[in-house]
């Protein structure tokens, strides 16, 4: 068990360490980021609208499509001179390697839904100090269960002919669950609600992380191996 | 430094890498057709052919990254089995891509595999290996600033760094100016150890019959040729090419 978490930590440290020297995919999501933000609010009719009636639901949509980009390129690296085939050729168990890289995307994606309510903050002007610690659980739970499909999705996407238009096509429809529970605990918080209110679909986004990752870390093997 | 011994290998003992009847097809092409192959400790197998012929297909099978479509593999008399990862260790490849992160140094890619790996030791057996191949002065330079020969150098050193007693090369000269190729040379030859089987595909007759116990020509998936070095007699380059030109 040791040397299995070892061989996913160093999986991990050397995805981080990567991105961390191209910052590649951080700058492209924080960018893609700041630049919906911005049409959004040049888009809405705040006479109209009240920013608490949307915000969730643009948060949310804002988080997908910048993981899209985000996850979308998690084996673009590894592809430079076959380094993926180097790991599966090590002893490494390939649900291990799905689990290094599902949480490398974490810790990607969760920086820029941060960033995402930061920037939705700033412009929407939205009150979250209140309720921002559960908020960042809820936000948490959603990324978990969308890099967790997303992985194993990329990973079936990058061997196609199609590539990354294939990716959003098959991710969509399996992560309109995470969307509408997510959206359903933000706008709970949002509007200042107690959080016995948002605790089902708390539950539920936990339920729908965790069988992400069990599916994930199961059916990954089939997906890599030739 | 120690004088590396080469030693026949050992006919007697039982072998080490095993296939038989070995097939890979990929739609309606089959790369590899019922290949046999036996090799025992100690025995270096050459593989020569035309491009195409199926040979890094081969070597992928051997290697485990292919599942054949027929056949099987064994590893001194083990079954390769996919679900089980454990003998992965005992196998070193050498393929034509260097599987290096360019976005990390020489060090920090051999550390990287050294980890997954398990080895225990890996700072020193990353020293030793830069070391070894002439790479410890570049030990902290970014892949991406390495010429393709210190690459090529480097990627040898990440297949031998965790001691496989199983080496698989694919066209380890490729690229390679005649300094580097001698670098490599040498490397290849320590190789010739008596502990080790090695099964090299290359285009470079006269250093794969040097360095070869046994030889092989490949040609349409299948072993057109396949014997001792010992076998040989006369000019190889012109032998090799009767037998392709007869099975053509």
């Amino acid at each position: 068990m040791r040397n299995y978490l070892k061989q996913i930590g160093t999986i991990l440290w050397k995805d981080l360490l990567v991105e961390f020297r191209t910052r590649e995919r951080l700058i492209t999501m924080g960018a893609f980021v700041v630049l919906v933000a911005i049409l959004f609010n040049y888009a809405t009719d705040w006479v109209r609208v009240s920013p608490e009636d949307i915000a969730s639901g643009l948060v949310w949509m804002t988080i997908m499509f910048a993981g899209l980009l985000g996850v979308g390129r998690t084996f673009h690296l590894e592809a430079e001179d076959g380094a993926f085939q180097g790991i599966l050729l090590s002893p490494v168990p390939k649900d291990a390697i799905f689990l290094a890289k599902a949480l490398a995307n974490f810790v990607f994606l969760y920086i820029v839904a941060l960033l995402v309510v930061a920037v939705f903050m700033f412009f929407f002007g939205l009150e979250v100090s209140r309720n921002f610690g559960m908020l960042a659980i809820v936000i948490g739970l959603g990324v978990l269960a969308f890099v967790a499909l997303g992985t194993l999705f990329t990973a079936v996407s990058t061997g196609t002919r199609m590539g990354d238009t294939l990716l959003p096509v098959l991710i969509f429809p399996l992560l309109a669950p995470v969307v509408i529970y997510g959206t359903g605990a933000t706008s709970q918080f949002l509007a200042g609600r107690p959080l016995t209110e948002a605790e089902g679909s708390i539950k539920m986004l936990a339920a729908i992380a965790l069988m992400a990752f069990f599916l994930g870390s199961l059916l990954f093997r089939f997906v890599v191996e030739d | 430094m120690s004088v590396p011994v080469y030693r026949e290998a050992d006919e007697k003992a039982p072998p080490v890498l095993q296939a038989q009847g070995l097939v890979r097809e990929y739609g309606s092409v089959i790369a590899v057709d019922e290949i046999d192959l036996s090799l025992a400790r100690g025995e270096f197998l050459t593989i020569f052919g035309p491009n195409g012929a199926g040979k890094t297909s081969l070597l992928a099978l051997l290697a485990g990254a292919l599942r054949p479509s027929r056949g099987q593999v064994w590893l001194r008399g083990e079954p390769l089995d996919f679900g089980e990862v454990e003998w992965r260790r005992r196998i070193g490849v050498l393929s034509h891509q260097g599987f290096l992160y360019g976005h990390l140094s020489a060090e920090e890619n051999l550390r990287f595999y050294g980890q997954l790996f398990g080895l225990s030791d890996v700072d020193n057996v990353v020293r030793d290996k830069l070391q070894h191949l002439g790479l410890q002065e570049r030990a902290t330079s970014l892949v991406r600033d390495l010429s393709h020969g210190m690459r090529q150098r480097l990627a040898l050193a990440r297949t031998l760094l965790h001691d496989p007693d199983i080496v698989l090369l694919d066209e380890p000269y490729t690229g390679l100016d005649p300094s580097a190729a001698l670098v490599l040379q040498g490397v290849l030859s320590d190789l010739r150890d008596g502990r080790r089987t090695v099964v090299m595909v290359t285009h470079n007759l006269s250093e794969g019959v040097a360095l070869a116990t046994s030889v092989a020509i490949m040609n349409r998936g299948r072993f057109v040729w396949q014997g001792k070095r010992a076998e040989l007699e006369g000019d190889f380059g012109q032998f090799y090419h009767t037998v392709i030109e007869g099975h053509g």
